[in-house]
């Protein structure tokens, strides 16, 4: 009998059944799949076909009543997707959220998650007009999204990955074998963070800087890594320019002068008001040449007006400009 | 390994109550519902007319049959309804809804939890674990939130607007539509009543944002894309070796190569407002060529900073 139609009836068998059904039992039923062959294999057998019903969701257990009546059981209150009780505004955000995901497949987990969906769908209806709409983009979308898809795998198994990973600043493809231990997506850039075993440090890849991708094959049903207890992804990711982790972090000062001092919370998010300055902010940096560049491309009212160095790269930044400019004429 | 026979059987577990809650429900509907084609819908479908319980009596079998393109069950009790969430497609939804927390965060939060009720007990604290391992993070300006119910409750809305070039802004009354997100940079399209037409507005550039208490009715044109523009043009710019990869990130096939390691980016529209501050963040590594009139602007603009930094700072 094919895989998907034993389980199919396994799982219809034991919605059906008034009580708890044993391995003798189900040996006589399934006669051609537990029926043959050692005990040993027919067991093993079985314990694979359960687990695969357990990863879809079947509480399916092995229960034993009164010390006389042991078998396997899918106890039916818990196996049905109850009615979830969503309001109208809830189910939006939802779906909206799931279409944006599923969108450009910029996503990983897609399968999981269409599938979650259709089973929304399911108990509280069609999708409701969306009013938000939120798109994930990326140059090579075809590229990424099959990246993510492996990522993803090899995080939920802790399989190790070999990276052909490109760096813009060496203009080069260079060759990473990575422990995977999370995602995230920042800004509408996803990010891998993972113990690189070429630097013996954890480190973070750019999604879309991934080339090639390969997830270890040995042993798929054993992990190749644990992830330190209380690791978190994003103590290794940055929202912002100015915050990615390349240097200690120092105070910088920021003028946001005219029409961009009410922006502030939009642009500079989390920092602080200078008292006395309406239009000065304070903020912590790990980048400063991030933020310069920030505020170069806010235009003229932005200014970094300390630490110093950052007013000396600017001056030495316009002066380059200038040079650049001349010689064109 | 067996990911075709779990995608398979996930989807034969929600066909079956699908139907039997559309009775009669076109292939192609079918089809569309579940994710799959046509023929991938039929192929399992007469799978299903296969499923029973051994000793498979016929009696026992799903009767689930195609007639003039539609399809119907005898209503099978034992698969009335799919099966719970699992932890993947707990987490995969969990993770998806984080990308419009700027904008619901009390909508989410609420359907976040029922959520969590209907996964399978034990389910959640795989879920959680995992849920760790896909960390997603959406900013968003904090007037978003107020847009959304304003979206959502059909109320007017006022706030200040800045239009970069003309460097003022301007108290703009809005009936909003819809809420735009891309790579975090969020636009609200609206009906603007101070300028009577649909509108698209940057909402990190408004300000002083209120909620007014006057409803409207949404007008049923589509909102157009339609921005405020200021006068744009062509514009040719040139990025030394350096910066090269960047740009050719940015702008794929978009990119002309040189021979000297250099690449050129041909932008079919520029606005001065937008190009100066742009150029001039690349310091000195982008240049443009022509048209003269951008030339000028970038170096006009190059030197107005440099004329207002502090003489020293040594």
């Amino acid at each position: 009998m094919e895989k998907t139609e034993r389980l199919l009836d396994l799982l219809a068998l034991l919605l059906e059944a008034k009580g708890p059904v044993s391995w003798a039992r189900l040996k006589e039923l399934f006669r051609d799949d537990y029926g043959q062959g050692t005990e040993d294999a027919a067991q093993r057998k079985f314990e694979r076909d359960k687990a695969e019903l357990v990863e879809l969701g079947v509480p399916l257990e092995y229960v034993v009543q009164d010390d006389e009546v042991q078998g396997y059981v899918v106890d039916k209150a818990k196996y049905y997707l109850p009615d979830l009780g969503l309001q109208a505004d809830e189910l939006a955000v939802l779906y909206a959220a799931g279409s944006a995901a599923l969108a450009q497949g910029l996503f990983p987990g897609k399968e999981a998650l269409q599938a979650a969906l259709r089973k929304i769908a399911f108990q509280e209806g069609p999708p409701p007009k969306p009013s938000v709409r939120v798109q994930l983009d990326a140059l090579q979308p075809a590229r990424v999204s099959s990246t993510l898809e492996q990522l993803w795998t090899a995080i939920a198994t802790r399989k190790s990955v070999t990276l052909n990973y490109y760096s813009p600043k060496q203009d080069s493809v260079s060759k990473r074998t990575v422990n995977p231990y999370g995602l995230a997506l920042r800004r509408g850039s996803w990010s891998l963070v993972g113990h690189c075993q070429l630097r013996g440090a954890v480190r973070t890849f750019l999604v879309h800087r991934v080339r090639a991708l390969e997830v270890n094959a040995l042993k798929p049903k054993s992990p190749d890594f644990e992830v330190p207890d209380g690791f978190s992804v994003d103590a290794h990711v940055a929202s912002w320019p100015w915050q990615h982790r390349f240097h200690e972090p120092v105070d910088a000062l920021v003028e946001l002068g005219g029409e961009l001092t009410a922006l502030q919370p939009a642009l500079l998010p989390g920092a602080r008001p200078v008292d006395g300055e309406r239009t000065h902010f304070r903020v912590t940096v790990t980048n400063l040449s991030g933020l310069l560049k920030a505020a170069l491309s806010w235009g003229p009212k932005a200014r970094v007006l300390s630490p110093a160095t950052a007013v000396d790269d600017e001056r030495q930044a316009m002066q380059r400009v200038l040079r650049a400019h001349e010689e064109t004429r | 390994m067996s990911a075709g026979v779990t995608e398979r059987l996930r989807r034969l577990l929600f066909l079956v109550p699908y139907v039997a809650k559309h009775p009669g429900v076109t292939v192609d509907a079918l089809a569309q519902a579940a994710g799959v084609s046509k023929d991938t819908l039929l192929d399992e479908l007469e799978l299903l007319t296969l499923v029973g319980h051994p000793p498979f009596q016929p009696d026992d079998f799903i009767d689930i049959y195609v007639e003039d393109e539609r399809v119907y069950v005898e209503l099978d009790q034992r698969l009335s309804a799919p099966p719970r969430l699992t932890p993947n497609e707990g987490v995969a939804l969990l993770a998806a809804a984080e990308l419009l927390r700027p904008v619901a965060s009390d909508a989410l939060s609420l359907a976040l939890t029922k959520l969590e009720r209907a996964l399978p007990p034990g389910a959640l604290e795989k879920a959680q674990a995992l849920r760790r391992q896909l960390d997603v993070k959406s900013d968003a300006p904090p007037d978003t939130q107020t847009l959304h119910r304003a979206i959502t409750q059909a109320r007017e809305v006022t706030f200040d607007y800045l239009t970069l070039g003309r460097g003022d802004t301007e108290r703009r009354r809005v009936q909003p539509l819809e809420l735009k997100a891309v790579r975090d940079q969020w636009y609200l399209s609206g009906f603007c009543l101070t300028r009577q037409d649909v509108r698209l507005f940057r909402v990190d550039r408004l300000s002083r944002l209120e909620l007014t208490d006057t409803p409207f009715t949404p007008r049923t044109q589509a909102p157009s894309a339609s921005r405020e523009v200021e006068p744009s043009a062509p514009v040719k710019v040139r990025f030394a070796k350096a910066a090269a990869p960047y740009v050719r990130e940015r702008f794929g096939d978009g990119v002309r190569e040189l021979l000297s390691g250099d690449v050129e980016v041909h932008l079919s529209w520029a606005t001065e407002s937008w190009l100066v501050p742009w150029v001039l963040s690349f310091g000195g590594d982008a240049r443009v060529v022509e048209p003269a009139w951008a030339v000028d602007a970038v170096r006009r603009g190059a030197q107005a900073r440099l004329d207002a930094l502090p003489t020293s700072t040594a």
